[in-house]
């Protein structure tokens, strides 16, 4: 299907290696703030270049200044020898520089073949061509090996799914230059590998792909360059080759990968909850413990279950059957509010979904599920409120001018902050974290695990869900694997290896089936 | 990012009261112009006769701006206001005391509001749904209760109580100042107000920090319903009569005072003194161009222009530019 594939991808006019896109002390500023500081970049035409940094270090400028979303305060661009004004996003897409979003800015109502050719129909004499569409869409997706339907509506594929196509999407446009700013991060790991592949054959097309992660492997995996950013300055270009991990979290952070993982171990105190033999919507016949001081890990692929565990623990769903014991007493835990008022806290999987009031103050977000305890009678005492809000900014650094600015306004990381923190003042004796660390950059996730060690410190337990292995397994005393809705092996902390986890979780091959605690 | 920490670096923590102080200096300055251009504007009479108009939309603005904080709408209310000047008719005419009336005709208020959480919460309608469906049927009800007549009131005291005024102001005026108090209070100083805000801004998220979503939602509609009834009372008592189709169209006077307070329809967004000013804008609106003899039909377009003009302004000012 090369015809095809030729037909999508208009071939470049430069040859490998020359330059594309240069960067000529681009810059932009804010009120107060240098979000970028003068960057000198020249992008080589097919080459996977990858940008790493953490939240705030300019990546997301970067982007937005490149696909004409926002204007640039000076410098210049240069596009194939020419400048470039990329004031609008519509000049971006026309000279062939498209982006692929960590969240997916599609239509969920419209099918996938709507989706794929929004904005450039198909039509004739005015009548759209649906059935033509469809063809087509469906001949994109062969094409790229995604085992995808293009009939079906969006909304109805999982998230990762979605991003695939968004993915697809991107490449029909007579693109060159594109850029995926963490695409992986809802995505499985099959998922990712067709994503990785569809990658690789764009370079091979001479497409300029731009690369954003967060995920060090798969910088490793894929780039040829990699530079990083940090305050909004380049500090560094290197060819993946001549470079390794911890130079380059090094470089992003100023600090050593093992301060990232901090793990401090306390010794169990009694069971805060057990459940025996649960089953519910998506799992069955799950029997875990978990005790005070401990962190019990949930590792699986996504769909294995671990969330609906977790959610008919929280009583957002029917148990089928089996028992929750709670400090030893079997409890009914039939809504989201009896889970709270037993001591539960779940900071849930998106947050912007589910976590958080994003055009609600901050002050507001981290007082939420407090506000019982902060008023007298019916009234709220202002003092109370204010001085909460303030020690949580504080106690768990949140970068936000005043606790009034919008939660909308903060990034990802500093909002991941206030998911989990607003249940810090709440006193949880059993803390839920679904994906805490999706979409976060490196120096944050060293602060949220921090996090768990003061509340593993103060006598709390602690359920971590997480699809990032290495997460899971450097943090967890007692990791549970979950496949298909069942538990089908535990390890302790460190016991087994990774190879030996993954297949447990995959299980392809039958003979490693099998719980072996 | 630190770059969208910046875009908000200006905080909008005195936003409110600052949109308030605008939509005031709009407010006197309608005035001012309203004073100089005619002769009769500024008279005490019809000061008072303004008060009296704008106060009943203003309440009706009141418990439709809780609604609209939690991301809902309620078309019913107009319906609620002709309903209850039925009820409140037929009660004080069958010798019911008067406050008892009252009770029982602001109770059904409450009745309907919890039907309009029920319809919301447990049968999954859309609020537009479950409130317009009120709407026509309170009508219908209330046409079928009265047999389409209208009934006359036969009770002076009762009557007498709207006309009146307690120290030079209408006792219409005062009764906003009676519901605006508390709904203040309610509203920006209670955790029951900061929960109407959170589930309009996200009920999942309010749902998981242990917020009763649905709780919160039965008392917004209750709210709403119970102003609604009280509106009715108060307008029984003005024109003497119980007349289901009485106070058509208010719904959309009380959502427009709503918008024009600085209301968010898409929810989170809105306060108390907001809509009170905003009704008492569109009620200048129309006093000032009954004095200066300007078409009705021209009314009603101004009325309209005017929300246009406002919401954009307020929607630019949001965005921080």
């Amino acid at each position: 299907m090369t015809s095809t594939a030729q037909e999508l991808h208009p071939h470049p006019t430069l040859e490998p290696g020359r330059t594309i896109l240069e960067l000529n002390g681009l810059e932009k500023r804010y009120p107060g703030t240098h979000a970028l500081k003068p960057v000198h970049l020249a992008f080589k035409a097919a080459e996977i270049h990858a940008i790493v940094g953490e939240n705030g270090a300019g990546k997301s400028t970067l982007i937005k200044l490149l696909t004409g979303v926002m204007p640039r305060t000076s410098g210049e661009v240069i596009w194939e020898g020419k400048p470039a004004a990329l004031a609008t996003p519509h000049e971006a897409m026309a000279l062939g520089i498209n982006a692929v979003h960590q969240e997916v800015v599609l239509c969920r109502h419209l099918t996938v073949a709507a989706n794929m050719f929004l904005g450039e129909e198909e039509s004739r004499f005015g009548i759209l061509q649906q059935r033509a569409m469809v063809k087509d869409a469906q001949k994109i997706i062969d094409d790229l090996g995604f085992d995808l339907p293009a009939h079906v509506v969006l909304g109805d594929l999982t998230i990762g799914q979605q991003q695939l196509i968004a993915a697809a999407r991107a490449t029909v446009r007579g693109t060159k230059f594109l850029i995926f700013d963490e695409p992986t991060a809802y995505l499985t790991r099959k998922e990712a590998d067709q994503l990785f592949t569809l990658i690789r054959r764009l370079k091979g097309e001479g497409v300029t792909i731009i690369y954003i992660s967060h995920r060090m492997e798969e910088v490793f995996e894929l780039a040829d360059r990699v530079s990083v950013l940090r305050d909004g300055t380049l500090v560094g270009t290197r060819n993946i080759a001549e470079t390794n991990e911890p130079e380059l979290v090094k470089l992003m952070i100023n600090r050593s990968i093992e301060q990232i993982y901090h793990k401090e171990h306390f010794t169990p105190g009694a069971a805060i909850v057990e459940t025996k033999n649960l089953s519910g919507k998506g799992f069955e016949n799950v029997s875990v413990t978990v005790r005070a001081g401990e962190i019990v890990g949930l590792y699986g692929l996504i769909g294995a279950g671990r969330s609906e565990f977790v959610t008919t623990l929280y009583g957002r769903h029917r148990k089928s059957a089996g028992q929750i014991l709670w400090q030893g007493k079997e409890v009914q835990v039939n809504s989201e509010h009896d889970a709270i008022r037993l001591g539960m806290a779940l900071a849930p999987e998106s947050r912007r979904d589910q976590g958080l009031c994003l055009n609600l103050p901050v002050g507001m977000n981290l007082n939420l599920p407090i506000y019982k305890r902060i008023s007298s009678n019916l009234l709220i005492s202002g003092a109370k409120e204010k001085a909460e809000a303030d020690r949580q900014i504080a106690d768990l650094r949140i970068k936000t001018p005043t606790r009034h600015a919008l939660a909308s306004s903060l990034s990802g990381g500093n909002q991941q902050k206030i998911v989990i923190g607003k249940w810090l003042a709440h006193g949880a004796k059993l803390f839920i974290f679904d994906e805490p660390t999706v979409g976060v950059d490196v120096g944050t996730k060293a602060e949220i695990y921090r996090l768990f060690s003061v509340l593993l410190s103060k006598g709390a337990g602690i359920i971590l869900i997480s699809s990032y292995l290495p997460e899971v397994y450097e943090l967890a005393d007692t990791l549970h694997v979950f496949r298909r809705g069942k538990l089908v092996a535990t390890h302790g902390f460190r016991t087994a290896d990774h190879e030996e986890i993954l297949t447990q979780a995959l299980a392809e091959k039958q003979e490693k089936q099998g719980g072996q605690t | 990012m630190s770059t969208e920490v910046i875009a908000a670096e200006k905080p909008k923590r005195n936003y409110n009261a600052l949109f308030g102080l605008t939509l005031l200096a709009l407010l006197v300055l309608l005035w001012v112009i309203l004073s100089v251009a005619t002769t009769s504007f500024a008279s005490a009479n019809n000061i008072s006769n303004l008060l009296r108009q704008g106060s009943m939309i203003a309440i009706l603005a009141v418990g439709q701006t809780f609604v609209i904080i939690t991301g809902g709408i309620d078309l019913s209310v107009g319906a609620v206001v002709g309903f209850s000047t039925v009820i409140a008719a037929m009660l004080i005419n069958a010798g019911v005391p008067v406050f008892a009336a009252i009770l029982i005709t602001l109770l059904v208020g409450v009745a309907i509001g919890l039907f309009h959480g029920f319809g919301i919460v447990k049968m999954g309608l859309p609020p537009f749904i479950i409130t317009l469906a009120t709407l026509t049927s309170l009508r219908g009800i209330g046409l079928l209760m009265t047999n389409g007549n209208s009934i006359s009131i036969n009770n002076d005291a009762f009557q007498e109580f709207s006309r009146n005024s307690f120290v030079g102001v209408p006792n219409l005026f005062w009764m906003v100042i009676l519901v605006g108090i508390p709904a203040y209070v309610f509203l920006h100083h209670s955790r029951w107000g900061r929960y109407l805000f959170s589930v309009g801004s996200n009920a999942e998220a309010s749902r998981l920090s242990g917020v009763n979503v649905q709780r919160t939602i039965y008392m917004a509609y209750t709210l709403s319903g119970l102003c609604a009834a009280f509106v009715g009372v108060l307008l029984a008592s003005r024109i003497g009569i119980g007349n289901p189709t009485q106070a058509e169209g208010w719904e959309l006077q009380a959502i427009a005072s709503s918008v024009i307070g600085g209301t968010s329809l898409f929810g989170a967004i809105g306060s108390v003194h907001g809509p009170l000013l905003g009704a008492f804008i569109l009620a200048t609106i129309n006093n000032g161009a009954n004095l200066l003899n300007v078409n009705a039909f021209w009314q009603r377009i101004i009325t309209g222009v005017l929300i246009i003009v406002i919401v954009y302004f307020d929607g630019l000012r949001r965005r921080g530019k």
